[in-house]
């Protein structure tokens, strides 16, 4: 686990740089073809019978777009030491710790009490 | 930069990719050599070699050259995802999901990632990601059934019943004809979809779909069932009536049918004449159907229950049935059924009717059936039941059920020892039933005899196995064997195997939640959907079965003694005798290991050499570097092992009492205030007066007084919502007002002596009133054992003495020895 965590804090960076040129995504998606014969060799394989083309599409359409289903979320602003304190207290990972702050307003003591009786 | 290969290493290239699907990893890294001597910075072949290395165990070389490749490459799908993969196999699926992401994102066309990212998405329970993923793969092949279902199934476990019931409706308003009837796949799609109106409470909807669409389905059991319900539900008694009759006629002994048909037929539960009717008329209609006959004994009371009670004993002792009792002894949590079964067992013996020469039948029944009445919880009266077992043995000295029911008499008076030889003479008059030889085993265990143990049930593990029974009965995720090998090796004191065992059964847990990830797509494939989502459901608490409770229990307590040693040696200083026999064992451990070692190696020597390379190439099996837990036990951080067996559980079952009770005793070892405040409180609510709530209230307290530094914010917390006992109070008098109340329990005792040691009362009167425990009327052997135990732990130097007494008083308990 130990030497893992550098390596994430490297991808980071490497993410930013390689989103941005879409020749060189080019470059990859020809390599790309290589590995992904076999792959839609055996989709090819799949027999699709008695499906009507056409229907299916436009039944794809009617499905709709995709369900944003992600409510508001009040912008709680937490104190970075209260995060701390629960990470610690509490034994949460960070982000959770930070969420669960946010569901009480950002009070520390509020949020542990509620965690003791939950 | 992404190099385009020239067509020689393009094929080479391929060949690597073959080689790792066929698990050939020496030629796929070989292959893999040849292209990077050419093109020494090319970050595909980088990264296949790094997937085949991960494959052969070498981890972190894998992951070393994953990253190269990603430098050497960082635009490649075929790297990126690699590097996912390697997460995913090291199980650190956050990693692993970001990699298939970007990988995704350079490669959008790739259906191959698309899948690795929704099973991972799926397999983490991040059904909002699912659900993209899975349109994403409808939209690439919408024209595939399975994508629609899987769509459907994405939505039904985020809780969306409407959209998964939508997309599976859009999908058959694109069939021009219905399917056949025998495609299994439409068949279990339409049950499924009927399962989601129903979920949505929309029972008329339900059943006219059923009655449709379902009319000719292939799971004929599954139709009915739930048209007999959805007909109930909607109060259409008279046709559930009939519905459940049919049912009853497939299968009578059904208990849930009973019942339902009931109900349906508007019998209230006071009715006991009219409940028995129904039950009566299948029990003339089925004369083989045991469910009729045994069932209404459930709510039948006074001479009713008798009666039938009485022509349903003669029946099961007439025909000699063996698990009469197991049958029966759920009814003895009623007082007055408890008593007139015996009665009843013994009057049949009385009769002249019973069969007197059978080995098995008639009298020999009754005396079974008694001896394992009087040896039961509820009505235990071992001398009786030792009457009537040797009675019964009498009749058939070759019998393995009475002979295996009078070892667990003897386990009952405490002479484990004796009980272990009696199960073994047991095992011997059938050395090819399995079961008796799986109970000699498990009594050897409890014997603290491992070795022993292990030989029995090796007689039937399979004997090819490389590592002998016990490599086999880790593979056969033989869980029994592993918690009481486990459990036997902590009471002989032996941590470091303890911990091996019980933590061997914890990781068969994680496996059985890794093997989900086959089903994701295996059962989409198959069309089984139904059972796949009862799966999905069932993993997600799957740590609530009482065999993780338990293992998890025994390696917490371990690891609480490993976490509590230290200090007191500091304290003490001396234990001179301890620590000698600590090094002994230590060095035991070693010559075991070491010898253990060369007999690998020389059996590996002495293998067939054609057979060992065929092995070696393919499979390498990942040594154990550790077989006998020396590293488990040498922990530094004892307690952060106990946490995370610890967390689990608390998760899964908050409303187990011994649960919350070892994560008080964890957290506040550690200095986790709030989170052993938590547990406390979790268990007072469960069991405001378990002996161990009192002792953790005190050493709550106590802790808190002498905390220093605490954060402000903590104080502020502790003092809201702790107010079992405020600061001011004298804990000592507390403890004592405690003791003298619960005077003649020893539970309470053993809790308030707990409490004194804690508190630092004086040693003196803690050891005097430990000894006159065993004057206590209630006192029972085990009560003596976990007070022998404390003294042990408390290095008393009464231990000696207190051993005297108690053997005194129960000369046959083999555990006091």
């Amino acid at each position: 686990m130990a030497d893992q965590q550098p390596t994430t804090a490297d991808t980071e960076d490497e993410r930013n740089t390689a989103a941005k040129s879409a020749e060189d995504r080019k470059a990859a998606s020809a390599l790309a073809n290589l590995d992904s014969s076999s792959s839609s060799a055996a989709a090819a394989a799949t027999p699709a019978p008695a499906v009507d083309h056409e229907a299916v599409t436009k039944a794809m359409k009617n499905l709709g777009g995709l369900g944003s289903g992600s409510g508001t979320r009040r912008n709680v602003k937490v104190d970075p030491a209260d995060v701390a304190l629960l990470v610690d207290q509490l034994d949460m990972t960070r982000p959770r710790a930070t969420e669960f702050l946010k569901s009480h307003d950002g009070d520390a003591v509020t949020a542990m009490r509620a965690y003791i009786t939950a | 930069m992404p190099q385009p290969l020239n067509s020689k290493e393009q094929a080479l290239f391929r060949l690597v990719v073959r080689s790792y699907e066929d698990k050939q990893y020496k030629k796929g890294v070989k292959t893999a050599d040849q292209i990077l001597k050419k093109f020494p910075k090319h970050g595909d072949t980088m990264a296949m070699k790094a997937l085949i290395l991960n494959a052969q165990g070498r981890t972190e070389e894998a992951f070393a050259l994953g990253k190269e490749a990603l430098t050497a490459d960082m635009k490649s799908h075929v790297c990126w995802h690699v590097y996912g993969l390697l997460y995913r196999a090291a199980k650190n699926f956050e990693e692993a999901s970001k990699a298939y992401k970007f990988a995704l994102k350079l490669e959008p066309e790739s259906a191959q990632i698309q899948r690795d990212l929704a099973v991972l998405q799926v397999q983490m329970r991040d059904y909002p990601g699912y659900i993209q993923s899975r349109r994403a793969m409808l939209q690439a092949r919408p024209q595939i059934r399975q994508n629609w279902t899987a769509l459907s199934i994405a939505y039904h476990l985020d809780g969306n019943l409407t959209e998964a019931e939508k997309v599976l409706s859009a999908y058959e308003g694109t069939l021009k004809q219905t399917p056949s009837r025998l495609d299994l796949e439409h068949s279990e799609s339409v049950m499924y979809k009927n399962s989601l109106i129903a979920e949505q409470g929309e029972y008329q909807k339900a059943l006219d779909h059923l009655e449709d669409a379902a009319k000719y389905n292939l799971d004929r059991l599954a139709v009915m069932e739930a048209r007999a319900e959805y007909l109930q539900k909607l109060g259409r008694n008279e046709e559930a009536a009939k519905a459940y009759r049919a049912l009853l006629d497939r299968n009578p002994d059904h208990q849930a049918y009973y019942e339902k048909l009931t109900q349906a037929l508007g019998i209230s539960d006071d009715d006991v004449k009219a409940r028995k009717a129904i039950y009566d008329e299948y029990a003339a209609k089925f004369p083989r159907c045991d469910a009729a006959r045994r069932l209404p004994l459930d709510f039948l009371s006074g001479d009713e229950f008798e009666e039938a009670a009485e022509s349903y004993l003669t029946l099961m002792l007439n025909k000699g049935v063996p698990s009469t009792f197991a049958n029966l002894k759920h009814l003895y949590s009623d007082d007055f059924k408890k008593e007139v079964l015996p009665e009843l067992a013994e009057n049949y013996l009385e009769s002249q009717g019973a069969d007197a020469s059978s080995k098995d039948k008639g009298e020999a029944a009754a005396l079974y059936f008694l001896a394992q009445h009087y040896n039961y919880r509820l009505s235990r009266d071992l001398d009786q039941a030792d009457e009537y077992v040797n009675k019964a043995i009498e009749k058939d000295p070759k019998s393995v059920d009475y002979n295996m029911t009078k070892a667990r008499i003897l386990k009952h008076r405490g002479d484990i020892k004796k009980a272990a030889e009696a199960m073994d003479y047991a095992r011997t008059l059938d050395l090819r039933d399995r079961y008796i030889n799986s109970k000699a085993a498990k009594y050897h265990l409890r014997n603290n005899d491992n070795e022993k143990a292990l030989k029995t049930v090796g007689l039937f593990t399979r004997a090819d196995t490389v590592g002998g029974p016990l490599v086999d009965l880790l593979d056969m995720q033989c869980v029994w064997f592993l918690t009481e090998d486990g459990e036997a090796y902590a009471r002989r004191g032996n941590t470091g195997l303890a911990l091996k065992r019980l933590q061997a059964v914890a990781n068969i847990f994680d496996v059985w939640q890794e093997d989900q990830f086959d089903f994701h797509t295996f059962s989409l494939r198959k069309g089984q959907i139904r059972a796949y989502v009862d799966m999905i459901r069932w993993e997600d608490h799957i740590r609530d079965h009482p065999f993780y409770s338990r293992a998890a229990l025994a390696a917490i307590n371990i690891y609480l003694d490993l976490a509590a040693k230290p200090a007191e040696n500091g304290v003490n200083g001396e234990d001179t005798d301890e620590a000698l026999a600590k090094k002994k064992a230590a060095k035991k451990a070693k010559k075991e290991q070491q010898r253990l070692e060369r007999e690998a190696a020389e059996k590996q020597a002495k293998q067939d050499p054609n057979k060992a390379s065929s092995s070696q190439t393919d499979e390498v099996k990942k040594k154990d570097d550790d077989p006998l837990g020396l590293k488990l036990a040498a922990t530094e951080d004892p307690l952060g092992d106990a946490v995370k067996l610890l967390a689990p559980l608390l998760q899964v079952c908050p409303k187990s009492l011994e649960a919350q009770h070892a994560g008080f005793e964890v957290y506040l070892l550690r200095g986790k205030y709030i989170l052993a405040l938590r547990c406390l409180r979790a268990a007072i609510e469960i069991d405001p007066s378990s002996p161990k709530v009192h002792e953790q209230t005190i050493a709550f307290r106590h802790a808190l007084n002498h905390a220093t530094d605490l954060p402000a914010k903590v104080l502020e917390v502790l003092k809201e919502e702790f107010k079992a006992i405020e600061p001011s109070e004298d804990l000592k008098k507390v403890n004592d007002a405690f003791q003298a109340k619960h005077k003649s329990s020893p539970p309470h005792q053993l809790a308030a002596l707990r409490a004194q040691h804690i508190l630092g009362e004086d040693k003196a009167r803690t050891n005097k009133e430990v000894l006159a425990l065993l004057e206590l009327p209630e006192i029972e052997f085990a009560h003596a054992l976990e007070a022998l135990e404390l003294l042990q732990k408390w290095r008393s130097s009464e231990i000696e003495t207190f051993r005297k007494a108690a053997i005194a008083k129960w000369p046959q308990v083999t555990r006091l020895e």
